[in-house]
């Protein structure tokens, strides 16, 4: 397909969905509108977050190997500006969806003790205080990058290093309050002190998935020249490592749960695995754990192409659909699946394709102004 | 007759060159080939001919065995053996299971890969190797990468023609290693085996005697001891009445335990057995009855046992005619409440055990009164 075929299914499918998107909130009310935007803004901030992670971790750790593919999630990184207006709209939930801020709803004492932290104007003022601060990274980091091509200014490499400790510390942070605020303040009675690094942990996972796809892509496509089997190995051995980490917090969270069986912890789970949604709960366990584990074990699948494909593209709707099970339970009995979901998924494919499309221009595909792309390009296992 | 060659060794002066010289050497055909590197090279294993380590395989499988057992263990022990309900959960729960599950497959992955890889694929113990009395050996622990030529064990290495062929090949310089003679007991070897064996006594015996007389009288783990807690038979501040063990609240029954109504054995007479005869019921009622009424009252229920005849004890003989014309209900109330010197086992049985054993009394008792129609 040539770019501007491309470019115009893309938008195609943006226009196409964003009808349907205007036809859900007039015709299926506004929770339901809202519990969709909230998913696919989750989606995107998630996804961009990760990648923006992974950047700020090779800055972190110094690692050398990852130099050539780092064009890619920072690439992927611009989502958090695109997170901006979608989060910003999304406040617009909160009356819709979360009970706290219904205008004289009956809250329990439990509820009543939160709202210190739960009300709106604080609630807005640290989402968008979030979204601001990945804006800032992104400047940071990426901007900073694009800037390194031209320049090959070797001190914005030496700045990054400096800069990473500080921006990990506000990413456990600002992560953590992603997934407090607008996911278990859903059901505000529920907490659970490890949701933050659940969150993380399907933010890293997804945005892994997403790098694997285009670095893959771009390397079909031979705009990643002197990207090995050696680099692709160790990316499939993150997405490896990650989907036992991803399983074992989830895992972590559930059992306490289900063994402590405390009313104000155990409704949020019987809420998502009581009946239609055990189906769902059960299919996101193979789905994003048992087939992955079992399809990167051998060695020779961590650097297959097809086999990571595969994978990654699982992963991402693994990802996504957790997302949709975390939201979701709050706002309907059963699982909602119509055409309200379709439309929803494709006006932000559709636009989030566009957003990406014009990412994957900026810049050179590696990181060429980089001191270090040379010793990264040398890499072997 | 033995190779008195172990391996001829080209040596490199990078990964590189190493890897490159392998295809001109290899095709030589002079032995089988190995190299010596001080890191490990990805991916050089097929190119020196070296099938596929079974290693991964074997830990996927010690593995997958690893969690079915700690399943099946968990299954059996909690579930089938000793049933044990936990906080009201399903006996075959899941859930519980997955950590142990998890932690036994890891340990079995990794003793099989740790152990596999020592004792199996590189066949420890093994008293010493040619190699490391290599002259060449510092370097290759250094910056020297080294390819080999070693004997395949059907024919004898012809020296020279690998020195032509690795030379060829880039080698910047060839040794040729001998192979060791006697690889086994020598003194030195047997010195310091024992001495290695003494130190390693010491060490761990002194190891010993530190974690378990002095660790846990260290702050903090002496805190574990000091804690304030309930212990059995003694007294505790935790209560008013300062009582570790607290007497059960009023009114409250242990469960099988049902309070017993009839005073009187008059109330108790027409008690109707409510237990079935059934197998099920006799085999408890005989397991009940062997654990606490045979000693006094006999294996066949006749009153007749060591004891009696120690203590002169005149225990009821369940075949006389008084005794078989007892009621279900007296008997019932007798174990209940008790007869004479006999005690009451209202705490020792439950009262499925009770009636349990009233049936097997009048099996007993029909087996020694056995009617015509009852032989077979």
């Amino acid at each position: 397909m040539s770019q501007l075929s491309k470019v115009k299914t893309l938008i195609a499918l943006a226009v196409l969905g964003a009808a349907g998107v205007g036809g859900t909130f007039a015709v299926e009310g506004a929770q339901r509108f809202w519990a969709n935007w909230l998913v696919w803004f989750l989606f995107i901030a998630t996804i961009g977050l990760g990648s923006l992670f992974i950047v700020a971790l090779e800055h972190l750790v110094g690692a050398r190997w990852s130099v050539p593919i780092r064009r890619v999630p920072e690439r992927l990184a611009s989502l958090v500006l695109l997170a901006i207006p979608v989060g910003v709209i999304a406040l617009g939930a909160l009356p819709a969806l979360y009970p706290w801020a219904h205008e004289g709803a009956q809250l329990s004492a439990k509820v009543t003790a939160k709202l210190v932290w739960l009300n709106v104007p604080f609630f807005s003022g640290r989402a968008i205080g979030c979204l601001l601060l990945w804006a800032v990274a992104w400047l940071f980091f990426v901007r900073g990058s694009l800037r390194q091509d031209t320049s090959h200014d070797h001190r914005f490499t030496i700045r990054a290093k400096r800069f990473a400790p500080l921006y990990m510390f506000l990413f456990a942070l600002s992560v953590t309050l992603l997934a407090f605020d607008w996911v278990s303040a859903l059901e505000p009675e529920w907490y659970s002190d490890i949701f933050g690094v659940y969150i993380f942990a399907g933010s890293f996972l997804g945005a892994l998935a997403a790098s694997v796809l285009c670095v893959l892509g771009l390397k079909d496509r031979r705009r990643l020249d002197g990207v090995r089997a050696d680099h692709v190995y160790n990316l499939g051995g993150f997405l490896f490592a990650f989907t036992v980490f991803w399983s074992y917090i989830g895992f972590a969270q559930y059992m306490l749960m289900w063994y402590a069986n405390m009313p104000e912890e155990v409704y949020w789970y019987k809420a998502r695995i009581e009946g239609p949604w055990m189906v769902l709960f059960l299919t996101m366990g193979v789905c994003h754990f048992i087939i992955p584990f079992f399809a990167l074990v051998p060695r020779d699948a961590k650097s297959d192409p097809k086999r990571l494909r595969f994978v990654a593209t699982l992963m991402l709707a693994a990802h996504l659909f957790d997302l949709y099970w975390l939201v979701f339970p709050s706002v309907a009995k059963t699982p909602l699946l119509g055409w309200p979901e379709l439309s929803f998924a494709a006006f932000f494919l559709g636009v989030a394709g566009l957003w990406l499309h014009r990412a994957f221009k900026s810049g050179r595909d590696m990181p060429v102004g980089d001191p270090f792309l040379a010793e990264g390009l040398e890499f072997h296992l | 007759m033995r190779d008195p060659t172990f391996a001829v060794l080209g040596l490199f002066d990078s990964a590189q060159a190493l890897v490159d010289a392998i295809p001109p050497v290899k095709s030589a055909g002079l032995g089988a080939l190995e190299a010596y590197t001080p890191y490990p090279i990805h991916g050089i294993d097929p190119k020196l001919g070296f099938r596929r380590s079974p290693l991964g395989g074997m830990v996927f499988v010690m593995g997958v065995l690893g969690a079915v057992t700690a399943l099946f263990f968990e299954w059996w022990m909690s579930a089938i053996d000793y049933p044990t309900l936990i906080g009201g959960k399903a006996l075959f729960s899941w859930q519980a299971f997955v950590p142990v599950m998890f932690e036994v497959t890891v340990l079995f992955a990794t003793f099989t890969a740790g152990l596999g890889m020592l004792m199996l694929l590189n066949k420890l113990p093994l008293f010493g190797h040619p190699m490391l009395a290599a002259r060449s050996m510092t370097g290759i622990t250094r910056d020297r990468f080294a390819l080999g030529i070693e004997g395949d064990g059907e024919r004898l290495l012809d020296v020279d023609a690998c020195t032509a062929v690795l030379t060829a090949a880039g080698a910047v310089e060839v040794e040729v290693v001998p192979a060791l003679v006697n690889p086994g007991w020598t003194a030195t070897f047997a010195t310091r085996s024992i001495f290695g064996i003494v130190v390693a006594c010491l060490v761990s015996g002194v190891g010993m005697y530190w974690g378990i007389k002095l660790f846990h009288v260290l702050p903090p783990m002496v805190h574990m001891q000091e804690q304030p807690k309930l212990m059995p038979f003694e007294p505790s501040t935790f209560f008013a009445d300062g009582r570790g063990m607290q007497p059960p609240a009023p009114g409250s029954v242990a469960r099988g335990h049902l309070p017993y109504t009839f005073k009187a054995l008059e109330d108790a007479l027409s008690l109707p057995n409510p237990l079935p005869a059934t197998d099920k019921v006799l085999a408890r009622g005989k397991k009940e009855y062997g654990e606490h009424c045979t000693v006094c009252h006999g294996a066949l229920g006749d009153g007749v046992t060591t004891l009696t005849a120690a203590y002169g004890a005149k225990p009821a003989n369940f075949h006389t005619q008084t005794l078989r014309e007892y009621t279900d209900g007296k008997l019932y109330h007798t174990i209940v409440v008790g007869k004479n010197a006999m005690p009451s086992y209202a705490v020792d049985l439950t009262e499925e055990e009770r009636w349990s054993v009233v049936h097997y009394i009048r099996a007993l008792q029909r087996a020694q009164n056995a009617r015509p129609e009852d032989v077979p």
